[in-house]
């Protein structure tokens, strides 16, 4: 038995992670304009930021075709799985899990689709969950019952330098966010169950750090996390440094500069954090 | 693609009973070209927040990878040609729309299998097939979307199937019923009619038909966008129009570039070069060139000498723009630009059971401040002119909710929003702020679904975050505070108390800035009353930078009146 995973660009695994855990990662799309990329292929993620602002009009973001699933799912059945697991940003928050959906049921190969109700590196910690657990051969009711424990313990957090991406992305209902544009604000939002939240509206650089420390840090203690930005490279190795009472000992977490799927919604300067709670 | 491409042969004869493979082709064809056509106006019903921002190029890109299969043309059988388009549909497909557009495509290729040729009941079996396979292309299916309008296609054509065998008749009749549907789609989902707008999908699918049909009469030619067909209009706000003028660059050159060792850092800052708006990504194979310029044989040339390229698309935008300025009526032109959707509206819509803030404040651009951060009202009221108990009950009772806010940000107001309270059988709870920039802050901890009690904690407790200035004239003198005062000196407050006061403004300024300790802060938000100008509040804003070189500072039209400038530090 050979259980393979599959999940979508908007993981954030790094790519080397990926590739040492057999984890196959299918890219969304990002459009600018009327082109459109492969999100960290055709458009890296140190191209996406260095051009961010640039752009002539701003990035948007569509899931892949169902088919470039069904192409996936075939090719990992002809290398020999006999069971793939394929895990997915939440699918409140984006329709990748649909089309993985629509491309499970195109082929005879066995698919488990499971929603990470998560995105970012909640979902790339949950994908590596999975993947370990395969590796270490455990079976598919076995990987899947951990999946549904760790979701529920899974949280991202992300303090945004600038609404502006956000409020254009359409992901979150705006009127329930009660923040315009016309004041500067940094907000503070969590991703749990599939579903984005306001956690604070914060106006100064420094309270905002603050306060993000104190939300992660009042949920508990982690078994893996994950640091986040979006090209603020100085201030997440700052956050790394704050954070470290709440960093599992002997681990050192990446930090990721977040894929540009997922920087088209949140914009530059942003900073995460993506955590497993300790069961 | 050109028209020149598609009206090549003439229009469909006048007895059309059977559709075989070509013909399938040409219609794909038609309305691959008439979607492209349209595409802009797809994009901007994109009215957020309604997710996926750019349904017209996902549905595009989705289109146009279904007819790069069967391109050639050569393929008589119909059944043939369905699947090819399904294929190449679903492996382009992208985005929401994109995959509900594939799963129609996949329906009808589905039902048209075995036929070489299909009739007016094969073509109804088909679009009943593609209405139900795109219900299942989603998981949770909802009205007054493309679903909508593909489903009440296919039950028209069921109807016309029924009522004679002439293709031509049922392509009208669905098409008819498909603009109706759309037109309806603000009627089924909410966040349409709020925002004004049909549905982007269905509006996609209507183009798409649309040029089918138009291929079907020879009108193919005919270059009028949606409106001069008889479809629902983009509104004007949505296609604002851009500044008045000559571009700079007004060629857009598009192309991909193909050679070996390409170096795209270097093709990049080449191109880069020639014009603005510049996108170059790519590999050492294959690079994507994005460009505005002023000849586009610039880039063009450039891109042969260093490979092969294709896909070269050039647009003139100076004529486009001027188009858009026809279109556009003379309100919206003012300015905007064509990528940015508009704002919804200014603040929430507040529904039954949320905490609805009501905020009194003077000034237009203050009471936007309020509106932008979630306030539900505004009640006009300041310093000189205190709004009655009356008045503040009036807008708790108009308030859609029972869990109710008040900020009455002037001390001199406190007591009259008590009173409003007292008198309104709602629940209401008055966080007792003294100046606007309180109330601001104050709104930085609103929670609309919050419970009303701890929502009001977190908003008296987030209220005294943020040290008050106002700037005013004396309108007597008095000894105050400790301060004295003559008769129309300049005034500084500092949360509510008189704290400064000097004949001329530049002499108030730096002794205020002290006393509100703003060199511990990182941010001061200076709002300019009603009769300042905009340059002097830049002007103003400048020497406060002079002072305080580290701080950021947001400067705002507040047009309260009385108040020169009104400023909050945190």
């Amino acid at each position: 038995m050979t259980i393979r995973i599959v999940t979508d660009s908007t993981c954030d695994l790094p790519t080397a992670v990926a590739e040492q855990l057999k984890i196959t990662v299918v890219p969304a799309y990002v459009n600018i304009g009327d082109q459109s990329f492969l999100d960290g292929i055709e458009l890296t993620r140190a191209q996406f930021y260095r051009e961010l602002e640039g752009y002539p009009t701003p990035p948007t973001t569509a899931a892949p075709a169902s088919g470039a699933f069904t192409q996936v799912y075939e090719q990992l059945a002809d290398e020999g799985a006999t069971e793939i697991i394929s895990i997915h940003v939440a699918s409140k928050l984006s329709g990748v899990l649909n089309a993985a959906r629509l491309g499970a049921e195109d082929t005879e190969v066995k698919v488990s689709l499971f929603d990470s109700q998560s995105l970012s590196m909640g979902l790339g910690l949950l994908a590596q969950v999975a993947a370990e657990a395969a590796a270490d051969g455990r079976s598919l009711d076995e990987v899947m019952a951990l999946l549904d424990s760790a979701v529920r313990r899974t949280y991202v957090f992300a303090l945004l330098d600038t609404l502006e991406f956000l409020r254009r992305s359409g992901r979150v209902n705006w009127a329930q966010f009660g923040i315009g544009t016309l004041l500067k604000i940094k907000p503070l939002v969590r991703v749990f169950g599939g579903v984005l939240e306001m956690q604070e509206k914060i106006r100064t650089s420094k309270k905002a750090t603050e306060k993000m420390i104190e939300r992660i840090a009042e949920l508990g203690q982690y078994e893996r996390v994950a640091l986040l930005h979006t090209d603020a490279p100085q201030e997440v190795e700052h956050l790394r440094h704050q954070l470290a009472h709440l960093i599992p000992a002997g681990s050192r977490p990446p930090a990721v500069l977040v894929t540009p799927a997922i920087g088209s919604h949140v914009g530059p300067r942003a900073l995460g954090f993506a955590g497993i709670l300790a069961s | 693609m050109t028209q020149e491409d598609i009206v090549q042969e003439p229009p469909i004869s006048q007895k059309w009973v059977t559709c075989d493979g070509h013909q399938l082709c040409k219609l794909a064809q038609a309305g691959l070209y008439w979607l492209e056509h349209n595409c802009q106006h797809v994009n901007a019903l994109n009215v957020f927040p309604v997710p996926d921002g750019d349904t017209g190029t996902n549905m595009l890109l989705t289109m146009r990878s279904a007819y790069n299969r069967i391109q050639n043309g050569d393929e008589g059988h119909v059944g043939k040609v369905a699947q090819e388009l399904s294929q190449g549909a679903l492996m382009g497909a992208r985005g929401n729309s994109g995959v509900i557009l594939s799963q129609i495509w996949r329906g009808l290729a589905k039902s048209l299998k075995n036929k070489a040729a299909f009739t007016t009941v094969d073509l109804a079996e088909a679009l009943q097939e593609a209405a139900d396979t795109a219900y299942k292309g989603v998981m949770r299916p909802v009205e007054g979307t493309i679903l909508t309008v593909i489903r009440e296609g296919a039950e028209e054509a069921q109807d016309a199937a029924e009522k004679s065998q002439d293709l031509r008749f049922m392509t009208e009749r669905v098409l008819e019923r498909c603009q109706q549907s759309l037109a309806r789609t603000p009627d089924l989902l909410p966040i349409l009619k709020q925002a004004g707008v049909v549905d982007s999908g269905g509006q996609g699918l209507v183009y798409l038909f649309e040029g089918m049909l138009r291929y079907v009469h020879g009108q193919l030619d005919e270059m009028e966008n949606g409106a001069a067909a008889g479809v629902t209009a983009v509104p004007a706000q949505a296609l604002a129009a851009p500044e008045q003028g000559n571009l700079e660059f007004p060629y857009d050159v598009q192309f991909i570039l193909m050679g070996e060792n390409l170096d795209v850092l270097k093709v990049r800052a080449d191109i880069d070069a020639m014009g603005d708006s510049t996108v170059v990504v790519g590999d050492e194979k294959v690079i994507k060139v994005h460009i505005h310029v002023k000849d586009p044989g610039e880039p063009i040339s450039y891109g042969i000498r260093h490979g092969l390229i294709s896909d070269v698309v050039v647009e003139n935008m100076q004529m486009q723009m001027e188009e858009i300025i026809q279109a556009a009526p003379a309100e919206a032109g003012q300015r905007g630009s064509l990528t940015r959707s508009p704002l919804v509206n200014e603040g929430p819509i507040i529904e039954p059971g949320q905490i609805g803030v009501i905020a009194v404040t003077a000034g237009a651009g203050l009471g936007r401040v309020f509106r932008s951060l979630g306030a539900a009202a505004v009640v006009n009221g300041g310093q000189t002119n205190n709004p009655s108990t009356e008045e503040i009950f009036q807008a708790i009772q108009d308030v859609p909710t029972n869990k109710i806010i008040i900020l009455p940000n002037n001390k001199n107001i406190i007591l009259t929003a008590e009173a409003a309270r007292d008198l309104s059988p709602k629940d209401v709870v008055v966080v007792a702020t003294r100046t606007a920039p309180q109330g601001i802050s104050a709104m930085l901890s609103l929670e609309l679904n919050g419970d009303l009690e701890a929502v009001a904690e977190a908003m008296q407790e987030m209220s005294t975050q943020v040290v008050s200035g106002e700037i005013t004239r004396a309108t007597r003198s008095v000894t105050l505070d400790g301060v004295a005062v003559e008769e129309g000196q300049y005034i500084g407050l500092v949360d509510g108390r008189l704290a400064v006061s000097a004949s001329e403004l530049d002499e108030l300024l730096s002794p205020l800035l002290e006393t509100m300790a703003v060199g511990e802060c990182e941010i001061l938000s200076l709002y300019y009353g009603e009769e300042v100008s905009q340059a002097e509040a830049e002007t103003f804003s400048e020497q406060i930078e002079a002072l305080y070189p580290d701080l950021e500072i947001e400067l705002l039209a507040g047009n309260q009146p009385h108040y020169y400038y009104i400023l909050g530090a945190e």
